[in-house]
């Protein structure tokens, strides 16, 4: 299913970030959304999954025929959206294993039903978290620390990886999970969102990067140029090797005038 | 048929007295209770009094209603504190009061005057006990127990030791319990006050940590409708240490204070406390802590944090934190509070995971418990207990 953004405006507190924006990512497709610094990005990927601090004003997030931004945060989880964070919190106390598994059987849950028989069975879950830490190279012991305690900025995007290929979500939005990586991380990251990708062809993506750095690594079908809250240039993965070279400056330049 | 019990506001010096009791112990209540009538009542601005009042009290002879929640180690002397007095006289009087002063306050001194309840136990020299010890305090015939636990660890012993206070009836109790490490002893030490929610809880509990010795002291506050506590660590031998920490659960209706006290005095002494509070619907709680390194006291290092989170928007939580150096060689002293709701962020990324609010507040608040929690040695009593906490949430 498409995922399908209608003019959608949003504030932080009195100030509008969102300013109109129209989008639409299809599935099985890697849709990048580049932009410059302060351009709303961020601020796109919170609000389509329902930061608290974001208001939306107007517009219309579509997917799987609901409107989203009716759906509470977890509602919203469990229809297949998942956001990779950029800060991902930390959770003292609460471990990686126990945080995902939570995670697992909240999405497994079904109205009605005693969580007790639609919960993954141990083993299962154990063997899972194994094979999936192994494919991303992160250490086993990372399950029994509590969740992004302590971590590294590179550890924090590998468990955000993880947390992806364990919840196999239909529609991720990658929120600048290139940001501190350094090029080794950057290409665990990368395999293990390909990785992913192989195994559920039906999965759309949105990349959020600043830089067209991870897109050589993610390789875009679809790339949308964010400024001043809208998108404002579409066009395939050409147009992110052009920004690459030219900077933000000529669009700029073309949508809001020299005089800007 | 129930007989009518005197209460502690009527009784007079001679009711206070055990005949069986030796002398110097006689001499000793007769003391503590004459600091009971002549001392003012204190002006705990957080405690109303009015709970704990003398004239509420009843007093009997045989109130006993405690228990073993385990075997005795082997090896370590454990008995109720009046069978000690007769059995080993000699240690209950080198020991008794030498923590918690009968002048401390006028409950501390209430306690001194009138206990007929509690526990002695007695490590000796070098002995390890393995097995955790588990005390339990009840109510017995009186509204009112005043209850004195009496902990000695000779030179090099070491014990894992669990004092809980259960159930329901009261509503009051007085209690004090002193713990006594001598050179190079550990004493792992957790505290529950797991009362009934009508219960009104007056402790005081004082550990005076020898050289080189160590306490790891656990409190865990969930029951009662009050509670004031004192307790202290005194660190007064050379390189002695204290790891402390606490969980208090106040809910709707109660009213829980700690005042812990950290006495740096002797050398090289290091003390980590980090208190945890969860306040909900009309709770209260309160932190009124004062670390104090005294003259004597170099190479010190102490640490203190304190975090409260507030679960509803009536829930209350104080904390007043002090500090008084009066040393200018202190290695290290740091202090960090927080307080406040459930973090947005972290409830945000959880629903972000497919994790219901409920849920995850519920795991956000466990999880701030886990390293407190994690202490309590016997696996039965910790998963009641975080049952019982996870259950209140």
């Amino acid at each position: 299913m498409e995922l399908v953004i209608r003019d959608l405006h949003a504030n932080i507190g009195d100030k509008e970030i969102l300013k109109g924006v129209n989008l639409t990512v299809t599935p099985g497709t890697i849709h990048a959304i580049m932009g410059p610094n302060g351009s709303g990005k961020s601020t796109l990927s919170n609000t389509i999954m329902g930061h608290p601090a974001y208001t939306v004003t107007q517009g219309e997030v579509w997917y799987k025929g609901q409107n989203v931004l009716e759906l509470p945060v977890d509602e919203r989880a469990k229809l297949g959206l998942f956001l990779a964070f950029q800060y991902p919190v930390s959770i003292p106390g609460v471990t990686v294993a126990n945080f995902l598994r939570a995670a697992i059987n909240a999405h497994r849950s079904v109205a009605g039903k005693d969580t007790r028989e639609t919960a993954i069975p141990m083993a299962q879950y154990r063997k899972d978290i194994r094979e999936k830490m192994a494919a991303l190279g992160v250490d086993d012991g990372f399950a029994r620390r509590y969740l992004n305690d302590g971590f590294s900025g590179g550890e924090k995007k590998r468990i955000e990886i993880l947390q992806m290929s364990m919840l196999k979500p239909s529609m991720a939005i990658m929120d600048e999970t290139d940001s501190g990586l350094d090029i080794d991380a950057l290409k665990v990251v990368s395999q293990g969102v390909n990785a992913l990708l192989s195994q559920n062809p039906e999965m759309g993506v949105l990349v959020i990067t600043h830089y067209q750095r991870l897109l050589n690594y993610i390789k875009p079908d679809r790339v949308s140029v964010m400024m001043e809250g809208r998108i404002v240039r579409e066009g395939g993965p050409e147009l992110a090797l052009e920004l690459e070279e030219r900077g933000y400056d000529f669009i700029r330049e073309e949508v809001f005038g020299n005089g800007n | 048929m129930v007989t009518k019990l005197p209460v502690i506001a009527a009784l007079t010096a001679q009711d206070i007295l055990v005949a069986s009791e030796p002398t110097w112990l006689q001499q000793w209540r007769q003391a503590a209770w004459q600091h009971v009538n002549e001392s003012a009542t204190p002006l705990w601005r957080r405690t109303d009094l009015t709970a704990y009042a003398f004239a509420d009290m009843e007093f009997t002879a045989n109130a006993s209603a405690s228990q073993l929640g385990s075997a005795i180690p082997a090896g370590v002397v454990v008995m109720p504190l009046s069978q000690a007095v007769q059995e080993h006289g000699e240690l209950v009087k080198a020991h008794l009061g030498s923590a918690v002063a009968s002048n401390a306050s006028k409950y501390a001194a209430l306690n001194a005057a009138t206990w007929r309840d509690g526990w002695f136990v007695y490590v000796p020299k070098n002995h390890e006990a393995t097995l955790p010890l588990h005390l339990v305090l009840g109510f017995g015939a009186a509204n009112t127990i005043v209850a004195r636990n009496l902990i000695v660890l000779e030179r090099g012993a070491q014990l894992s030791l669990i004092e809980q206070f259960a159930g329901d009836g009261g509503p009051f109790a007085v209690v004090a319990s002193e713990l006594i490490l001598g050179d190079g002893a550990t004493l792992k030490y957790v505290s529950m006050q797991t009362w009934g929610a009508k219960i009104h809880h007056m402790g005081h509990q004082v550990a005076k940590v020898g050289n080189d010795a160590t306490i790891v002291w656990t409190a865990v506050n969930t029951g009662a409708a009050h509670q004031h506590v004192d307790a202290e660590t005194n660190l007064v031998g050379n390189g002695s240490r204290v790891d402390w920490m606490a969980a208090t659960v106040a809910g709707d209706g109660q009213r829980l204070l700690t005042a812990p006290w950290l006495r740096h005095v002797g050398r090289a002494t290091e003390a980590h406390m980090d208190f945890k509070t969860v306040v909900k619907g009309s709770g209260y709680a309160t932190f009124d802590g004062m670390i104090k390194i005294e003259g004597g006291s170099t190479d010190t290092i102490t640490r203190l944090e304190e975090h409260a989170l507030h679960l509803s928007p009536q829930a209350r939580s104080d904390s007043i934190p002090g500090l008084k150096i009066d040393t200018n060689n202190v290695q290290k002293a740091g202090h960090a509070s927080t307080s406040g709701e459930v973090d947005d962020e972290q409830l945000f990324y959880m629903q972000a995971r497919g994790i219901p609010k409920f849920d995850a507040v519920h795991m956000i608040v466990m999880g701030f418990f886990e390293s407190v929690l994690d202490r309590i040695p016997l696996d039965t009593l910790r998963e009641q207990v975080t049952a019982d906490i996870a259950a209140r949430i």
